[in-house]
Protein backbone atom coordinates (compact mmCIF):
# COMPACT_ATOMS: atom_id res chain seq x y z
CA UNK A 1 0.00 0.00 0.00
CA UNK A 2 1.81 3.20 -1.02
CA UNK A 3 2.07 6.37 1.25
CA UNK A 4 -0.18 8.77 1.28
CA UNK A 5 1.09 12.87 0.73
CA UNK A 6 -1.12 15.29 1.73
CA UNK A 7 -0.13 18.42 -0.29
CA UNK A 8 -0.85 21.74 1.11
CA UNK A 9 -3.15 24.53 -0.60
CA UNK A 10 -0.29 26.63 -1.47
CA UNK A 11 1.16 23.40 -3.36
CA UNK A 12 -1.37 22.19 -5.46
CA UNK A 13 -0.83 24.32 -8.23
CA UNK A 14 2.14 21.80 -8.28
CA UNK A 15 0.17 18.51 -8.65
CA UNK A 16 -2.95 19.07 -10.75
CA UNK A 17 -4.75 20.39 -7.97
CA UNK A 18 -4.91 16.93 -6.33
CA UNK A 19 -4.64 17.24 -2.27
CA UNK A 20 -3.37 13.54 -1.75
CA UNK A 21 -0.76 12.33 -3.86
CA UNK A 22 0.21 8.61 -3.55
CA UNK A 23 3.99 7.93 -2.97
CA UNK A 24 6.67 5.31 -2.72
CA UNK A 25 9.46 5.12 -0.33
CA UNK A 26 11.48 3.84 3.25
CA UNK A 27 11.85 7.38 4.32
CA UNK A 28 10.37 10.98 4.58
CA UNK A 29 12.96 12.17 2.24
CA UNK A 30 12.34 8.78 -0.50
CA UNK A 31 8.57 9.32 -0.47
CA UNK A 32 9.30 13.44 -1.60
CA UNK A 33 11.78 12.18 -4.18
CA UNK A 34 8.71 10.18 -5.75
CA UNK A 35 6.39 12.67 -5.55
CA UNK A 36 8.34 15.00 -7.36
CA UNK A 37 9.33 12.50 -9.78
CA UNK A 38 5.28 12.70 -10.50
CA UNK A 39 4.88 16.75 -9.91
CA UNK A 40 8.52 18.06 -10.75
CA UNK A 41 7.08 21.69 -9.67
CA UNK A 42 6.91 20.35 -5.64
CA UNK A 43 10.94 20.28 -5.84
CA UNK A 44 11.18 24.12 -5.57
CA UNK A 45 7.52 24.36 -3.44
CA UNK A 46 9.37 21.85 -0.81
CA UNK A 47 13.57 22.01 -0.87
CA UNK A 48 15.62 25.06 -0.23
CA UNK A 49 18.26 23.28 -2.21
CA UNK A 50 19.24 19.78 -2.69
CA UNK A 51 18.57 17.50 0.68
CA UNK A 52 17.54 20.67 2.45
CA UNK A 53 13.67 21.45 3.13
CA UNK A 54 12.61 24.97 2.99
CA UNK A 55 11.95 26.82 6.12
CA UNK A 56 8.67 27.39 5.80
CA UNK A 57 7.84 23.47 5.18
CA UNK A 58 6.58 21.25 8.15
CA UNK A 59 6.43 17.91 7.61
CA UNK A 60 4.07 15.68 9.94
CA UNK A 61 4.33 11.49 9.52
CA UNK A 62 0.36 10.25 10.72
CA UNK A 63 -0.37 13.64 12.71
CA UNK A 64 3.10 13.97 14.53
CA UNK A 65 5.18 16.62 13.44
CA UNK A 66 8.64 14.74 12.17
CA UNK A 67 10.82 17.57 13.07
CA UNK A 68 13.98 17.45 13.25
CA UNK A 69 15.70 15.10 11.13
CA UNK A 70 12.61 15.13 8.77
CA UNK A 71 13.88 13.35 5.84
CA UNK A 72 15.22 10.20 7.33
CA UNK A 73 12.41 9.41 9.19
CA UNK A 74 11.39 6.21 8.10
CA UNK A 75 7.93 5.22 6.39
CA UNK A 76 6.16 2.13 6.27
CA UNK A 77 2.86 1.47 3.56
CA UNK A 78 -0.18 2.93 4.78
CA UNK A 79 1.41 5.63 6.45
CA UNK A 80 0.17 9.61 6.14
CA UNK A 81 2.60 12.30 5.59
CA UNK A 82 1.29 15.82 5.58
CA UNK A 83 3.40 18.73 3.71
CA UNK A 84 2.40 21.98 5.36
CA UNK A 85 3.25 25.60 5.36
CA UNK A 86 4.00 27.58 8.15
CA UNK A 87 1.85 30.54 8.95
CA UNK A 88 3.02 34.18 10.35
CA UNK A 89 0.05 36.35 10.01
CA UNK A 90 -1.88 37.75 12.82
CA UNK B 1 -16.45 39.09 45.48
CA UNK B 2 -18.44 39.72 42.36
CA UNK B 3 -20.93 42.65 42.94
CA UNK B 4 -24.59 42.10 41.88
CA UNK B 5 -24.18 44.05 38.70
CA UNK B 6 -21.33 41.68 37.49
CA UNK B 7 -23.44 38.53 38.41
CA UNK B 8 -25.64 39.97 35.61
CA UNK B 9 -23.50 40.71 33.12
CA UNK B 10 -22.16 37.39 33.23
CA UNK B 11 -25.03 35.32 34.40
CA UNK B 12 -24.72 33.45 31.13
CA UNK B 13 -21.29 32.13 31.99
CA UNK B 14 -21.70 32.10 35.34
CA UNK B 15 -24.24 29.79 34.61
CA UNK B 16 -21.70 27.28 33.07
CA UNK B 17 -21.02 24.46 35.30
CA UNK B 18 -16.89 24.47 34.60
CA UNK B 19 -17.16 28.19 35.04
CA UNK B 20 -19.58 29.12 38.19
CA UNK B 21 -18.49 32.02 40.20
CA UNK B 22 -15.68 30.97 41.38
CA UNK B 23 -14.30 30.94 37.70
CA UNK B 24 -15.74 34.43 37.22
CA UNK B 25 -13.75 35.48 40.01
CA UNK B 26 -10.63 33.86 39.05
CA UNK B 27 -11.12 36.20 35.26
CA UNK B 28 -12.00 38.95 37.22
CA UNK B 29 -8.49 38.48 38.95
CA UNK B 30 -6.23 38.29 35.61
CA UNK B 31 -4.10 40.11 33.92
CA UNK B 32 -3.70 39.34 30.29
CA UNK B 33 -1.32 41.02 27.65
CA UNK B 34 -2.46 40.93 23.98
CA UNK B 35 0.42 41.25 21.73
CA UNK B 36 -0.78 42.78 18.81
CA UNK B 37 -4.16 44.17 17.92
CA UNK B 38 -4.61 43.35 14.40
CA UNK B 39 -6.88 40.51 12.55
CA UNK B 40 -6.14 38.39 15.56
CA UNK B 41 -5.86 40.73 18.26
CA UNK B 42 -9.35 42.48 17.62
CA UNK B 43 -11.27 39.30 18.55
CA UNK B 44 -9.21 38.27 21.21
CA UNK B 45 -9.58 41.47 22.75
CA UNK B 46 -13.11 41.83 22.39
CA UNK B 47 -13.37 38.57 23.98
CA UNK B 48 -11.39 38.82 26.74
CA UNK B 49 -13.26 42.29 27.68
CA UNK B 50 -16.68 40.82 27.28
CA UNK B 51 -15.48 37.83 29.52
CA UNK B 52 -14.51 40.26 32.42
CA UNK B 53 -11.19 39.61 32.86
CA UNK B 54 -9.48 41.90 35.35
CA UNK B 55 -6.91 43.47 33.18
CA UNK B 56 -5.76 43.79 29.80
CA UNK B 57 -2.75 45.17 28.07
CA UNK B 58 -2.89 45.90 24.54
CA UNK B 59 0.31 46.74 22.53
CA UNK B 60 0.91 47.40 19.08
CA UNK B 61 2.92 50.00 17.56
CA UNK B 62 0.51 51.15 14.59
CA UNK B 63 -1.81 53.69 13.39
CA UNK B 64 -5.36 52.28 11.83
CA UNK B 65 -4.74 52.17 8.00
CA UNK B 66 -8.08 51.67 5.34
CA UNK B 67 -6.40 48.36 4.41
CA UNK B 68 -6.82 47.15 8.11
CA UNK B 69 -10.47 47.31 7.93
CA UNK B 70 -11.26 44.33 6.40
CA UNK B 71 -10.55 41.97 9.05
CA UNK B 72 -9.23 44.29 12.30
CA UNK B 73 -13.28 44.52 13.68
CA UNK B 74 -11.67 47.05 17.16
CA UNK B 75 -11.33 49.73 14.20
CA UNK B 76 -14.14 51.54 12.34
CA UNK B 77 -13.53 54.14 8.99
CA UNK B 78 -13.57 56.99 12.03
CA UNK B 79 -10.75 55.60 13.75
CA UNK B 80 -8.60 55.78 10.65
CA UNK B 81 -5.09 57.13 11.24
CA UNK B 82 -5.45 57.15 15.38
CA UNK B 83 -2.88 54.75 16.87
CA UNK B 84 -4.53 51.24 17.13
CA UNK B 85 -3.79 50.95 21.31
CA UNK B 86 -5.86 54.45 21.90
CA UNK B 87 -8.76 53.05 19.07
CA UNK B 88 -8.76 50.15 20.57
CA UNK B 89 -9.20 51.15 24.49
CA UNK B 90 -11.59 53.45 23.26
CA UNK B 91 -13.78 50.66 22.17
CA UNK B 92 -12.98 48.17 24.89
CA UNK B 93 -13.73 50.69 27.38
CA UNK B 94 -17.53 51.09 26.17
CA UNK B 95 -18.02 47.38 25.83
CA UNK B 96 -16.81 46.98 29.58
CA UNK B 97 -15.79 49.76 31.74
CA UNK B 98 -15.14 47.24 34.73
CA UNK B 99 -11.83 45.82 32.99
CA UNK B 100 -8.77 48.11 32.97
CA UNK B 101 -7.71 48.33 29.42
CA UNK B 102 -3.71 49.70 29.28
CA UNK B 103 -3.28 50.35 25.98
CA UNK B 104 1.09 50.75 24.72
CA UNK B 105 2.46 51.73 21.92
CA UNK B 106 6.04 50.10 21.40
CA UNK B 107 7.45 48.12 18.90
CA UNK B 108 8.17 44.60 21.03
CA UNK B 109 11.44 44.15 21.05
CA UNK B 110 14.19 41.90 22.83
CA UNK B 111 15.25 45.01 25.42
CA UNK B 112 11.66 45.53 26.11
CA UNK B 113 9.72 42.40 26.19
CA UNK B 114 10.34 41.35 29.60
CA UNK B 115 9.36 45.19 31.01
CA UNK B 116 6.03 44.74 28.73
CA UNK B 117 4.75 41.52 29.99
CA UNK B 118 6.11 41.79 33.99
CA UNK B 119 3.55 41.09 36.02
CA UNK B 120 1.14 39.79 33.50
CA UNK B 121 -0.67 35.64 33.87
CA UNK B 122 -0.35 35.41 30.13
CA UNK B 123 0.75 36.67 27.39
CA UNK B 124 -1.25 36.16 23.87
CA UNK B 125 0.33 35.81 20.23
CA UNK B 126 -1.17 38.74 18.21
CA UNK B 127 1.49 39.38 16.15
CA UNK B 128 1.76 39.39 12.54
CA UNK B 129 5.36 38.31 12.09
CA UNK B 130 7.69 35.03 13.25
CA UNK B 131 10.55 37.02 14.62
CA UNK B 132 8.62 39.11 17.09
CA UNK B 133 6.71 35.63 17.88
CA UNK B 134 9.99 33.93 18.81
CA UNK B 135 10.83 37.22 21.24
CA UNK B 136 7.72 36.69 23.08
CA UNK B 137 7.92 32.52 23.27
CA UNK B 138 11.39 33.09 24.62
CA UNK B 139 10.42 35.47 27.27
CA UNK B 140 7.47 33.64 28.35
CA UNK B 141 9.46 30.67 28.40
CA UNK B 142 12.21 32.73 31.26
CA UNK B 143 9.62 34.43 32.88
CA UNK B 144 7.03 31.05 33.01
CA UNK B 145 4.37 32.90 31.64
CA UNK B 146 1.46 30.99 29.05
CA UNK B 147 1.56 31.86 25.45
CA UNK B 148 -1.31 31.14 23.26
CA UNK B 149 0.15 31.33 19.46
CA UNK B 150 -1.99 32.30 16.95
CA UNK B 151 -1.10 32.67 13.09
CA UNK B 152 -3.46 33.23 9.84
CA UNK B 153 -2.85 33.55 6.15
CA UNK B 154 -5.87 33.42 3.68
CA UNK B 155 -8.65 31.36 4.89
CA UNK B 156 -6.05 29.08 7.10
CA UNK B 157 -5.32 29.63 10.34
CA UNK B 158 -3.46 27.72 13.38
CA UNK B 159 -3.29 27.84 17.27
CA UNK B 160 -1.33 26.56 19.73
CA UNK B 161 -0.73 26.67 23.93
CA UNK B 162 2.33 26.63 25.74
CA UNK B 163 2.69 26.05 29.15
CA UNK B 164 6.61 26.95 29.68
CA UNK B 165 8.67 23.87 31.17
CA UNK B 166 5.55 21.64 30.74
CA UNK B 167 4.82 21.40 26.66
CA UNK B 168 6.39 21.71 23.52
CA UNK B 169 7.35 25.56 22.40
CA UNK B 170 6.82 27.45 19.48
CA UNK B 171 10.77 27.17 18.52
CA UNK B 172 10.43 23.61 19.34
CA UNK B 173 9.30 23.49 15.25
CA UNK B 174 11.63 25.68 14.47
CA UNK B 175 13.67 24.92 11.11
CA UNK B 176 15.64 28.61 10.17
CA UNK B 177 14.57 32.10 9.58
CA UNK B 178 11.52 32.37 6.93
CA UNK B 179 11.34 36.07 4.58
CA UNK B 180 8.46 38.51 6.16
CA UNK B 181 5.92 39.13 3.17
CA UNK B 182 3.17 40.72 2.92
CA UNK B 183 0.08 37.77 4.04
CA UNK B 184 -3.52 37.51 2.34
CA UNK B 185 -5.69 37.32 4.43
CA UNK B 186 -10.05 36.86 4.87
CA UNK B 187 -11.22 38.65 7.96
CA UNK B 188 -12.92 35.74 9.45
CA UNK B 189 -9.77 33.53 9.12
CA UNK B 190 -8.30 35.71 11.93
CA UNK B 191 -12.01 35.78 14.02
CA UNK B 192 -11.82 31.93 14.09
CA UNK B 193 -8.30 31.52 15.02
CA UNK B 194 -8.54 34.70 17.51
CA UNK B 195 -11.69 33.24 19.05
CA UNK B 196 -10.24 29.92 19.66
CA UNK B 197 -6.98 31.51 21.65
CA UNK B 198 -9.20 33.65 23.80
CA UNK B 199 -11.24 29.81 24.84
CA UNK B 200 -7.69 28.72 25.64
CA UNK B 201 -7.04 31.88 27.65
CA UNK B 202 -10.41 31.86 29.39
CA UNK B 203 -9.90 27.74 29.97
CA UNK B 204 -5.83 28.28 31.44
CA UNK B 205 -7.27 31.51 33.86
CA UNK B 206 -10.33 29.04 35.50
CA UNK B 207 -8.54 25.73 35.06
CA UNK B 208 -10.81 23.56 33.60
CA UNK B 209 -10.77 21.70 30.21
CA UNK B 210 -8.06 20.57 28.15
CA UNK B 211 -5.67 22.86 26.64
CA UNK B 212 -4.58 22.95 23.31
CA UNK B 213 -0.99 21.59 24.48
CA UNK B 214 1.68 19.88 22.32
CA UNK B 215 -0.93 20.11 19.89
CA UNK B 216 -1.18 22.17 16.92
CA UNK B 217 -4.60 22.88 15.69
CA UNK B 218 -5.01 23.91 11.80
CA UNK B 219 -7.72 25.34 10.48
CA UNK B 220 -8.92 25.46 6.64
CA UNK B 221 -11.61 27.31 5.57
CA UNK B 222 -11.62 27.02 2.23
CA UNK B 223 -12.56 23.46 2.75
CA UNK B 224 -13.86 23.58 6.11
CA UNK B 225 -12.00 21.45 8.65
CA UNK B 226 -10.07 21.18 11.41
CA UNK B 227 -6.87 19.06 11.55
CA UNK B 228 -4.80 18.37 15.15
CA UNK B 229 -1.00 17.51 14.49
CA UNK B 230 1.04 16.64 17.91
CA UNK B 231 4.46 18.60 18.52
CA UNK B 232 6.88 16.77 20.59
CA UNK B 233 8.78 18.58 22.51
CA UNK B 234 12.13 19.31 21.42
CA UNK B 235 15.26 18.41 23.87
CA UNK B 236 17.14 20.48 21.74
CA UNK B 237 15.64 23.37 21.10
CA UNK B 238 17.17 26.56 22.00
CA UNK B 239 14.36 28.43 23.56
CA UNK B 240 13.06 25.72 26.22
CA UNK B 241 15.47 22.88 25.52
CA UNK B 242 16.99 21.08 28.71
CA UNK B 243 20.49 22.78 28.08
CA UNK B 244 18.76 26.25 28.45
CA UNK B 245 17.83 25.77 31.80
CA UNK B 246 20.88 24.31 33.17
CA UNK B 247 22.55 27.85 32.18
Amino acid sequence: MPVKVHIHATHRQYTNGLEVVEAQGGTVGECLNDLIKQYPGMEKALFAKKGKLANIVEVYVNHASAHPNELVKPIKDGDDIHLIVMLAGG
Amino acid sequence: MLTPSERERYDRQIMIGEIGEKGQEKLKRSRVVIAGTGGLGSPIAIYLTAAGIGVIRVIDHDQVALSNLNRQVLYWEEDLHRKKVDSARTKLRGLNSAVEIEGITETITEDNVSRLVEGFDVIVDAMDNLPTRYILNRCAIEKNIPFFHGAVNGFEGRAMTIIPRETACLRCMYRGPVPQEKFPVIGVAPAVIGSIQATEVIKYLVGIGKLLTNRLLIYDGLNMNFSEFIINKNPNCDHCGSHVRKE
